[in-house]
């Protein structure tokens, strides 16, 4: 079959059940663009973070077939999935941050792992950081922060080595009006360089009057809303 | 993955979590201080029962009527035996002057006595390398069937105690060592384990950032390793200390002196110490596996 090269995400015929009998993706069929902007949502329980977490790999389908940006993924080795995830940014509801490091060891950590020594990232560092409007608390302690000034941290980290993918999976659940929308901005600025996202929500409001593509999930069924 | 990145972050991770690598190598210094102990007991122990038994001679005493002339084959015959390092030809004559040189003083019991009433006999020596109770009872019942051979002597109750105290001796260090390092290292794992469970949202993070197993095993298993031999090197200062004092108190009592009790020989503390490093790195490597699954 010949592979469409603007397609970066295509989930075929994809299951997930968990144990004993719980089916939270049932037969899903799904192909996202490059470079498009899709919020996925659904009642809680519906199958929106299990659908993020095989896609980030943190979890493996039952049946079907996933490709990433070319790359089937039930083909990948043990040792090939840092180079996948590193092609995915995450953003997480709980932020997944390390609470006693500052704002810049938590977004120097995704370039670290790339092998850039301290002196190599700190350029691109603090630039991201003054990007999501956190310049003047760069060697603050996480722990020190508000929720939204958290999850613009998780954001930094998630984008500062410009990956192709950004999966947000309820990053606004934990967050005010104001801040939601501050992350909500973030993320479209982000899609608007090139950044294909997804954007996990159960907040109606923030998809209501968009023109961008909706998803929905329910019961383990996807269907375009 | 460039090492300069592992050491630095290793040193970061020991800084920036100090009270809890304080603890765990704390921990691992308690842990080898026992063992050194044990092992400063059972070395020592081992060299006393090899110094009894190289006190241990076969004494071998000549029929009467055995002339000159065959004492030379006698003694080939006995070099030629496996395991004995070297024998000594003592005379009637020469045995009656050691007998005059004991009595010293009273040697005037002996006026009269014929210089040549005792025996001409042998002294063996056992080849150290060979030495064991088994050994030197084997040779001395062979000697003992020679037509030229009237009496054998070898200390035969003491050889018996030393076989079973050598055996005894032997299977309690060996019970004690395996006892010892089951619950060393059940004791370091779990130490262990409790720094990496504590750690286990940095682990899951930097995952999902993209990093591979050898960028998040790294610093932990270099940390652990020198974890281990810091543990390690404060345990044999400790005991280093605890043992010179405990000299400096009874080393100069008669008992003690005579058994010249030493310390451990710098390859085992080095073992001792590079052991510790590796184990420390394999429970950490353990504690670890789970969290790099899929």
């Amino acid at each position: 079959m010949a592979y469409d090269d603007r397609v970066i995400i295509e989930l075929k015929q994809v299951v997930k059940k968990y144990a004993p009998d719980i089916l939270a993706l049932n037969r899903v069929d799904l192909k996202i663009s490059k470079g498009e902007f899709v919020f996925l949502t659904g009642p809680s329980g519906a199958g929106k973070s299990t659908l993020l977490k095989l896609l980030y790999m943190s979890q493996k389908p039952t049946s079907g077939s996933i490709m990433v940006d070319g790359i089937e993924l039930s083909s990948l080795s043990r040792s090939q999935l840092p180079a996948i995830r590193r092609k995915i940014g995450i953003v997480f509801q709980e932020f997944k941050l390390l609470p006693q490091k500052t704002v810049f060891d938590n977004v120097a950590l995704s370039l670290e792992v790339l092998g850039y020594r301290r002196s190599q990232l700190e350029k691109r560092v603090k630039e991201v950081i003054e990007g999501v409007g956190l310049g003047d608390k760069l060697y603050r302690k996480v722990v020190q922060l508000s929720g939204g000034e958290q999850q613009r941290v998780a954001i930094a980290r998630a984008v500062v080595n410009r990956p192709p993918i950004i999966l947000a999976d309820e990053p606004t659940g934990n967050l005010d009006r104001k801040r939601t929308l501050e992350v909500l901005t973030l993320m479209k600025e982000l899609n608007a360089r090139g950044a294909t996202v997804i954007f996990a929500t159960h907040d109606e409001t923030l998809f209501k009057n968009t023109h961008k593509r909706v998803l929905f999930l329910e019961k383990g069924k996807l269907r375009e809303a | 993955m460039a090492y300069e990145i592992i050491i630095k972050r290793a040193f970061r991770d020991i800084s920036q979590n100090a009270i809890t690598h304080l603890m765990t190598t704390l921990v691992v210094a308690l842990t080898c201080l026992i063992f050194v102990c044990f092992c400063i007991f059972s070395f020592n122990l081992q060299r006393v029962a090899e110094h009894f038994g190289k006190e241990l001679a076969i004494v071998v005493f000549l029929k009467k009527e055995v002339s000159q002339e065959k004492v030379p084959i006698i003694y080939q015959r006995i070099m030629g035996l496996n395991g004995v390092e070297s024998v000594r030809f003592i005379s009637s004559e020469e045995a009656f002057k050691k007998l005059e040189n004991y009595f010293k003083d009273e040697r005037e019991i002996l006026e009269g006595v014929d210089p040549l009433f005792l025996p001409p006999s042998f002294e063996i020596q056992i080849n150290k390398a060979f030495y064991n109770p088994i050994m030197i009872k084997e040779i001395a019942q062979k000697i003992a069937k020679w037509d030229e051979v009237n009496k054998v002597q070898y200390g035969k109750k003491w050889v018996e105690k030393l076989e079973s105290f050598s055996k005894g001796m032997k299977i309690a260090v060996i019970a004690s060592a395996i006892l010892l390092l089951i619950t060393a290292a059940f004791v370091v794992t779990n130490t262990i384990k409790l720094t990496v469970y504590s750690r286990q949202d940095e682990i899951e993070i930097m995952r999902l950032v993209g990093a591979t197993d050898g960028f998040i095993l790294g610093p932990f298993l270099l940390a652990a390793f020198i974890q281990g031999i810091t543990g390690a090197g404060i345990a044999v200062i400790i005991s280093y200390l605890g043992y010179n004092y405990v000299l400096n108190l009874f080393g100069n009592k008669g008992f003690l002196l005579s058994l010249d009790i030493r310390y451990l020989p710098i390859e085992y503390i080095g073992l001792i110490i590079l052991i510790s490093g590796i184990f420390c790195m394999l429970g950490t490597a353990l504690s670890l596996r789970r969290f790099l699954r899929f």
